[in-house]
């Protein structure tokens, strides 16, 4: 049997959630709130509710940086994610530090007050960015207003479509489950209609979400689960916060087709931490839909059954990763497993799961009511089918969330669309799709968006968030900045990225000369050697560096 | 059955055995860190890539199924020279060289890596943990294969030792790292009977 979860400790977890116990992730999160920090006496009390032996819960402890990082009275989060970083160069990090006089990750010895890095609070158009409390305060005075004491709630970033009709922009309205539960649509149908659309996977593989669809329904379960990503943690990307923030009904709608195609009956959204505000609007909505009928025991007295269960991640970027995503579901430590079996097949409580992003679930009510062709219509200049969500960081004059057709150009998207960067500044790359996508020059803007022109990039479509630096950015800083997160979320299963990204990291951390046929050795350990796209992926950006920036490096 | 080839050598496996299952059947030999074959595959050292026909990478013997037809080669370059880059990083990250006798040491020998050429951080020295009266514990010797965890989980469903940290900082730990005798260890000792480095050692009792 392949699959390295521990099967017994996924089957203990399974038994005691049929009990309604909560997990041990749940218990400690509990505890933090309450105390500032997790001891001993919490991970006996958490083994005790979970049933999880003491040591498993031990290492869920020591995993997630929610649960390390200690809390004051007042607990101050700092963003670290790379369109803060690209904004300040890190200074509000530096400025938080020496004005508070604790470290990241540290507490004042009286306990006041303490600083902890968190990456990214996905205020990505407002950089940098600050949590203090329970108010997420950005922009470039932030530094000064969390001195004060008087941060006040950031502004929300714009929220428009550039389609004639509107698709992921609109709220949601039940229609597309409303069809297929008044016309009789057959599950096989409504799955059909889903692989015809050729919907691909938006969370970065690219995957079609149909074929996935497709295996779950034929693998064997008692239960199947429909579980929605919502841990979109790369750094400079908030398209999937604002997906479940404001239309949280397109997303339920997504679940419960995907659950009535598949056969399954019950749904989770993992939604990270780091977006507080995700978690009660999803909920709410939820409410809301139970209220009208849309979930639960029989919805709308079709006979088809469906609910969903919100739950909040802890801090980890690895568990983005679908198998890691699972395990941190069930509480457990969020590392990643070698697939098979894949999630389809073994996924939450070894059941057939469907792992999907956010915005690849909210791609389906469309299809549901207007059809594959429609959908495949919405970008009638590219291979792919249906639309984009972009967004863009400080650095450009009109960031925020754009829904877009696939095949524009960057250079439309950069320059026209969100109007080139503010300040006078030029635009001296652009990373796209998160800390695994490659680096795209301001002389390659003239690359299609889509998956296959910027693969021939080095680049990848990934997330779709769009990030500048300007002209003023060093390049040899911007790969000291992606491989510390790299080795700090390396979830520390596989050796080349567990190991190698923490080399790689200190080739760049001092300003040594940085050896390129070390480097491209370790980039090829990484690529070849890794389990998942986290090692596999980190060696993008860098390669991109070394293609277009090779004298910036410092290299020997 | 399913039949593949390695190295020339055409085998009959079971339906489910994976690329690493099919090595041993041939007598190939697969360099491996994280495996044990009493305990499920785990996919973590990624020293065990080899060249499979028609896959563009290198891939893990040891979570790869078996297809009909396979063509496998255990020597695959690419495979090989990333194996002894992951093997060299994982000496780097202890503070001194592995115990002869030991899996890793025979392994960096086999692949041939010797001293290897990372500076930078190593596993904090500690002091040995020798709390227990037969089982020695030494977290700078850990290399997170997780073997140890799987023996206790899989082979003695004892469940007292976790995987801790992650990344860089991964190690294992007893209980809520109190040592064994503090935590629900019975002592069987199958920790350190698969341990790869010396990192759980049983303490001898005769001279």
């Amino acid at each position: 049997m392949l699959g390295d979860v521990s099967r017994n400790l996924v089957e203990l977890v399974r038994r005691h959630h049929a009990l309604d116990a909560p997990t041990a992730l749940d218990v400690l999160k509990e505890a933090v709130e309450l105390r500032g920090e997790v001891t001993d006496a919490d991970r006996r009390e958490a083994a005790a509710r979970s049933g999880l032996p003491e040591a498993a819960v031990h290492g869920v402890s020591t995993f997630y940086d929610d649960l390390l990082q200690p809390r004051g009275a007042r607990h101050v989060r700092v963003c670290t994610g790379t369109a803060c970083f690209a904004a300040t160069g890190d200074a509000h990090v530096d400025a938080l530090r020496s004005a508070f006089g604790v470290g990241l990750g540290e507490r004042s010895s009286d306990g006041s007050v303490s600083l902890a890095e968190t990456v990214c609070l996905g205020f990505c158009h407002s950089s940098p960015a600050v949590r203090d409390g329970d108010t997420i305060d950005a922009g470039p005075d932030v530094v000064a207003r969390v001195l004060a004491d008087a941060c006040v709630a950031a502004a929300e970033p714009a929220w428009e479509s550039t389609l004639a009709e509107p698709v992921l922009t609109r709220p949601g309205d039940w229609s597309g489950l409303a069809r297929v539960l008044d016309d009789g649509v057959a599950p096989e149908a409504l799955l059909e209609d889903v692989k015809a659309a050729e919907i691909r996977g938006r969370g970065g593989a690219g995957f079609p979400a149909g074929v996935k669809w497709g295996f779950a329904r034929a693998s064997e379960g008692d239960e199947k689960f429909i579980v929605a990503n919502g841990d979109e943690g790369d750094p400079g990307s908030y398209i999937d916060k604002y997906l479940m923030e404001r239309t949280p009904e397109r997303l339920l709608e997504g679940m419960a087709l995907a659950g009535y195609a598949v056969g399954a009956s019950h749904g989770f959204v993992l939604v990270r931490s780091e977006y507080p505000l995700s978690k009660p609007a999803l909920e709410e909505a939820a409410a809301a839909a139970r209220a009208e009928g849309w979930l639960g025991d029989d919805v709308r007295g079709s006979g088809f059954a469906f609910d969903v269960t919100v739950v909040e991640g802890a801090g980890s970027y690895v568990v983005g990763e679908e198998t890691a995503l699972l395990a941190c579901l069930q509480g457990l430590r969020g590392t990643v497993s070698a697939r098979p079996p894949f999630p389809a097949q073994s996924g939450l409580h070894g059941m057939p799961t469907v792992v999907n992003n956010v915005e690849t679930l909210c791609n389906v009510p469309f299809v549901a009511t207007r059809g594959a062709d429609a959908y495949r219509a919405l970008s009638p200049d590219a291979e792919t089918a249906g639309s984009k969500l972009v967004c863009f960081n400080e650095r450009f004059a009109r960031p925020g969330v754009y829904e877009v057709p696939f095949g524009v150009s960057m250079r439309w998207l950069c320059e026209e669309l969100a109007g080139g960067l503010r300040d006078g500044r030029t635009i001296k790359a652009v990373q796209i799709g998160g800390p695994l996508g490659g680096i795209l020059p301001a002389a390659r803007l003239d690359t299609a968006f889509d998956f296959d022109a910027l693969a021939a990039e080095g680049c990848m479509l990934g997330h779709g968030g769009i990030l500048a630096f300007d002209d003023r950015t060093s390049m040899r800083d911007v790969a000291r900045h992606l491989l510390r997160f790299g080795a700090h979320e390396s979830c520390g299963k596989c050796f080349p990225c567990r190991i190698g990204l923490q080399r790689a990291h200190a080739m760049f951390a001092g300003e040594a000369p940085v050896e390129q046929a070390r480097l491209e050795q370790l980039l090829e350990t990484l690529e070849l050697g890794s389990l998942c796209a986290h090692g596999g992926g980190m060696p993008a950006p860098i390669r991109s560096l070394l293609k277009w920036f090779p004298d910036e490096l410092g290299l020997a | 059955m399913t039949r593949v080839a390695v190295d020339g050598i055409d085998v009959e496996v079971a339906d489910g055995a994976t690329v690493l299952d099919a090595a041993r059947a041939a007598g190939r030999w697969v360099p491996t860190l994280c495996f044990d074959e009493r305990q499920a595959p785990f996919g973590a050292c990624r020293v065990c890539l080899v060249g499979v026909e028609g896959a563009p990478a290198p891939l893990p013997a040891c979570t790869t199924p078996c297809r009909d037809g396979m063509t496998i080669a255990t020597e695959d370059p690419a495979g090989r020279r990333v194996a002894a880059a992951v093997v060299e990083l994982v000496l780097s990250e202890l503070p001194e060289p592995p115990a002869a006798h030991t899996e890793l040491a025979q392994v960096a020998d086999a692949l041939g890596v010797g001293e290897p050429r990372w500076p930078g951080a190593t596993h904090a020295p500690q002091p040995a943990d020798t709390r227990h009266p037969y089982l020695a514990f030494r977290h700078e010797l850990c290399i997170s294969c997780g073997r140890c965890v799987r023996a206790c989980d899989e082979l003695q469903g004892t469940f007292a030792l976790t995987a801790t940290g992650r990344g860089f900082g991964a190690n294992v730990a007893a209980g809520l790292d109190e040592g064994f005798r503090a935590s629900a260890c019975v002592s069987c000792g199958a920790c350190a009977d698969t341990c790869p480095t010396d990192a759980i050692t049983e303490v001898s009792l005769l001279p």
